[in-house]
């Protein structure tokens, strides 16, 4: 037990010690001197050795963004917003740069405070709060179950019932989330737009295109060289060259 | 006067400015220099965006698939009266159709963060060529004989192809350089490419248009084209780059018809109503060099590269004490003067100075990229007499020379008469500048966090832990559930299991008497004996000690285990008879007595362990 509280403590270490801010203030600088294809260089250090850093997407979307590359800064951003979404700047570059691309974060019609509280955890966040949750409403259960028969029981229950539904709740807000635009989707990063191909591969016709930076929803990465792709709002679905779209 | 300031006037002006400031402050509208256009022909459209600030929003041109869009210029003009600005900018783009029928402008917004405008669509009808263009020379011989070239099955590689110059290789930071990007095409389009320009580095983009098309040979072959020019400014010193720019270009298919295809009617139909097979042609990447400016860049150098003039000039020739003036300085000429900033003022004794705004109009002439950045400064005389604001110095890089420019506006004197009022602070939109505004026109800085928060990093551990640990509380639960559940049939079924435990404890006892026979202690013994007999009888029988006695132990023995034998039964009564005996009669208890007791009540249980396991009742 005390390994494995040991263990549990030493866990964020690893992501504490990734890199330094000496280093990221030096890439700051070559941003702030207009060097972006310097900083964009040092950023992408940072999101290879730091996936899950939403620091390093936000910075390197920025960098695109100067650079003028809006597909790729739309995708760092998207990143950087999965695994931060609840941040004022990331949301704010974000929906700048879906702007710059004639799109929107927030649906048309829906609310924007509905849409803060939707996205107000990540993923990763939800997923943990889900476990969190999970475990307390067991503990509660045991408790309730090993005190049978007192008062004190009843309540140790009736605290795990609950529990047990935020944890339920929980995992189907993650299971809605799996459905967003961000988790399962992509972005065109291709300079002026992608071309969608009826089947997947070059022999098939091309059945529209997809501008650069736009949102695409991936409904199948199976194929080696291509995603199967969907445009929602157009209601048009076709494949892409993998190496034109990323998947967030 | 005094007539003039009467009361009524304060409240007619109340209600003259109400509708004023209900009505929206920020508008855009979107208008083209006509309605129908040639496939090979271009129009203009122009957004007129107005609102109530020094600045407002540039509109974002959402994307549009049926149209090539250029940016072609703009032009920005404020008027200042009474200290209410109103600031209308002109944006103009020229748009090349790609596909023929009814295509669609979609509306374009704009925002300030506060109120948001948006223009209607707008329908453009897009017709083929004009017949006498189609007729003009031997372009379009040459064209249909192409196009029947290509219906023999021609290859289309050579005869379609994409080319990208620069006038110059080598250039300082803020030197226009253009770009061109010639597409040649010897064959017939089922529409006009869509044209992807190419991905900078180091370098900005500024449209140059119109899309210019005409005619050559090339080795023989007569090809037109069509011409995208492109302004580009460096931004630092070092490598640039253009790379490839490419065009994507629907061609007709060049699949013969078979009459006797089984297919013939879908192929038909698929000719006339596709857009054909879609290809994209790229051209070659141009490196460029961009030298460093000279060193020695005098005092008041900001970066400014071109050619240029300045001039200053104040909105009136007289003022009073404690007025707003509005004091302009114009920068024009040729140069990227979206990247010119403000000349800085000369110390102002005369003057307190306060807001500053600028205003910019683009002119693409010629393809060279100018016009005129206008900066506005609020200036407030302190005093009554005539004030001279110096001439104002502003410093530039010339490209064509080499050198360094500084030049002066001339000085501009302003009368002031005594006031009635003191200087006060004055901003262009009308507050003080302690309220910001948010305008929201750019990407937020970068962050200086190294790393994600402290829950998200739990969060992680906690997602990345493996899966079976988290089986961990479940079991538990289903543990303490399942002791909760016997605990309870315990509860319930309280002579079941003293049934069970009758063996174990009766062994007990047996091994605890003869360690008190071993010690001596007889009556004891015999005592503890006959307690754990009785107590085996009773846990068997299903009654209490108290209400058992021999005859009703045999009885329920007999009624509850219907196998046992009699043998069984009368060894019960024996022991029972004996054990009582020395139990009620200690002095009978000897060791030797004791010792077969013990003997005789084992090997009882052994029988008896045999015998009811029959049936129950």
């Amino acid at each position: 037990m005390k390994k494995l509280l040991l263990l549990l403590l030493l866990l964020p270490v690893p992501w504490a010690a990734a890199f330094d801010r000496g280093e990221l203030a030096e890439l700051n600088d070559l941003y702030k001197s207009d060097r972006f294809e310097d900083a964009l260089e040092g950023y992408a250090r940072i999101t290879a050795a730091e996936p899950a850093n939403p620091w390093g997407w936000y910075n390197a979307g920025n960098a695109l963004f100067r650079l003028n590359r809006m597909g790729p800064a739309v995708f760092s951003y998207a990143k950087a917003f999965r695994l931060d979404p609840r941040n004022p700047n990331i949301r704010f570059n974000l929906e700048f740069a879906l702007r710059q691309t004639g799109q929107t974060l927030v649906p048309e019609g829906l609310p924007r405070a509905l849409h803060y509280v939707y996205y107000l955890l990540s993923d990763i966040e939800i997923k943990a709060l889900a476990i969190c949750l999970f475990w307390l409403a067991c503990l509660a259960g045991a408790a309730g179950f090993l005190l049978d028969g007192a008062p004190s029981g009843a309540a140790a229950a009736r605290a795990a019932v609950l529990i047990g539904a935020l944890s339920l709740g929980s995992f189907a807000w993650l299971g809605a989330r799996q459905n967003s635009p961000f988790a399962s989707g992509g972005v065109v990063t291709k300079a002026g737009g992608t071309r969608l191909l009826s089947g997947p591969g070059n022999n098939f016709k091309a059945c529209a295109s997809a501008p650069e930076g736009l949102l695409v929803k991936v409904l199948d990465s199976a194929d080696e060289e291509y995603y199967e792709i969907g445009l929602p709002k157009e209601g048009v679905k076709g494949w892409a060259l993998k190496t034109e779209v990323e998947k967030i | 006067m005094t007539r003039f300031f009467s009361p009524v006037l304060p409240l007619a002006l109340a209600l003259a400015l109400l509708p004023l400031r209900a009505a929206a402050t920020l508008s855009i509208t979107a208008e083209t220099d006509r309605t129908s256009v040639e496939i090979n022909g271009n129009l203009y459209l122009t957004l007129q965006v107005a609102g109530d600030s020094a600045t407002v929003p540039e509109p974002k041109i959402p994307n549009m698939q049926n149209f090539n869009i250029y940016s072609s210029g703009r032009s920005q003009s404020i008027s200042i009266i009474n200290g209410k600005i109103t600031t209308s900018v002109s944006f103009t783009y020229i748009l090349t159709p790609r596909f023929l029928g009814v295509q669609k402008i979609p509306s374009i917004s704009i925002s300030n963060g506060k109120e948001l405008a948006a223009t209607p669509e707008i329908e453009i009808n897009v017709t083929k060529a004009a017949p006498a263009a189609r007729a003009a020379g031997p372009r379009h011989a040459q064209q249909g004989r192409s196009a029947r070239q290509a219906s023999a099955g021609a290859r289309t590689d050579g005869q379609i192809f994409l080319k990208a110059e620069t006038d110059r290789k080598a250039a300082y930071p803020g030197e226009q350089i253009n770009l061109s990007v010639k597409f040649y095409t010897s064959v017939p389009l089922t529409s006009n490419p869509q044209y992807m320009q190419p991905v900078l580095k180091n370098l900005i983009p500024e449209d140059l248009p119109p899309v210019r098309s005409g005619e050559t040979d090339i080795g023989g072959e007569r090809f037109s084209f069509s011409e995208i020019k492109t302004a580009l400014f460096a931004l630092t010193p070092g490598p640039a780059e253009i790379k490839a720019a490419s065009v994507v270009v629907q061609i007709p298919s060049n699949e013969a018809l078979d009459p006797f295809d089984p297919n013939f009617f879908q192929k038909f139909m698929s000719m006339s109503t596709a857009q054909g097979q879609s290809k994209e042609f790229s051209s070659d990447a141009i490196a460029l060099e961009i030298k460093p400016l000279p060193a020695g860049a005098p005092d008041g150098f900001s970066g400014a590269v071109g050619n240029y003039t300045v001039a200053a000039a104040a909105d009136r020739p007289e003022a009073k004490a404690g007025e707003a003036v509005n004091f302009s300085i114009t920068v024009a000429g040729s140069g990227n003067l979206k990247a010119v900033t403000a000349p800085r003022l000369p110390e102002l004794q005369d003057f307190k100075v306060f807001d500053t705004m600028s205003s910019l109009d683009i002119k693409k002439d010629g393809d060279v990229i100018g016009g005129k950045k206008t900066f506005t400064y609020i200036l407030v005389p302190r005093a009554a007499g005539r004030k001279t604001v110096p001439p104002v110095s502003f410093v530039f890089f010339e490209p064509r020379s080499g050198q360094y420019r500084q030049l002066q506006s001339s000085p501009v004197t302003i009368s002031v008469q005594k006031g009635d009022q003191e200087a006060k602070s004055v901003y262009f939109n009308g507050q003080a500048a302690a309220s910001p505004k948010v305008t929201a026109s750019d990407i937020r800085y970068v962050s200086d966090k190294p790393r994600a928060g402290f829950l998200a990093d739990s969060a992680d551990g906690i997602a990345a832990l493996p899966l079976w640990l988290h089986a961990f509380p479940a079991v538990l639960m289903l543990a303490t559930f399942w002791l909760s559940r016997f605990n309870r049939f315990k509860s319930a079924n309280p002579l079941l299991f003293r049934f069970r435990r009758a063996k174990s404890l009766a062994e007990g006892a047996i091994d605890r008497t003869d360690t008190l026979i071993k010690a001596g202690k007889t009556v004891e013994a015999v005592s503890l004996l006959y307690d754990s007999f009785m107590a085996y009888l009773s846990d068997k029988c299903g009654v209490k000690v108290s209400a058992l006695t021999i005859r009703k132990a045999s009885e329920l023995i007999k009624a509850r285990f219907p196998g046992a034998s009699e043998r069984a039964l009368e060894e019960i009564r024996e022991l029972w008879t004996a054990l009582e005996l020395r139990h009620f009669a200690p002095s009978a208890a000897e060791p030797e007595g004791a010792g077969d007791l013990l003997k005789k009540y084992s090997l009882l249980i052994a029988l008896l362990e045999k015998e009811l396991r029959g049936p129950r009742r």
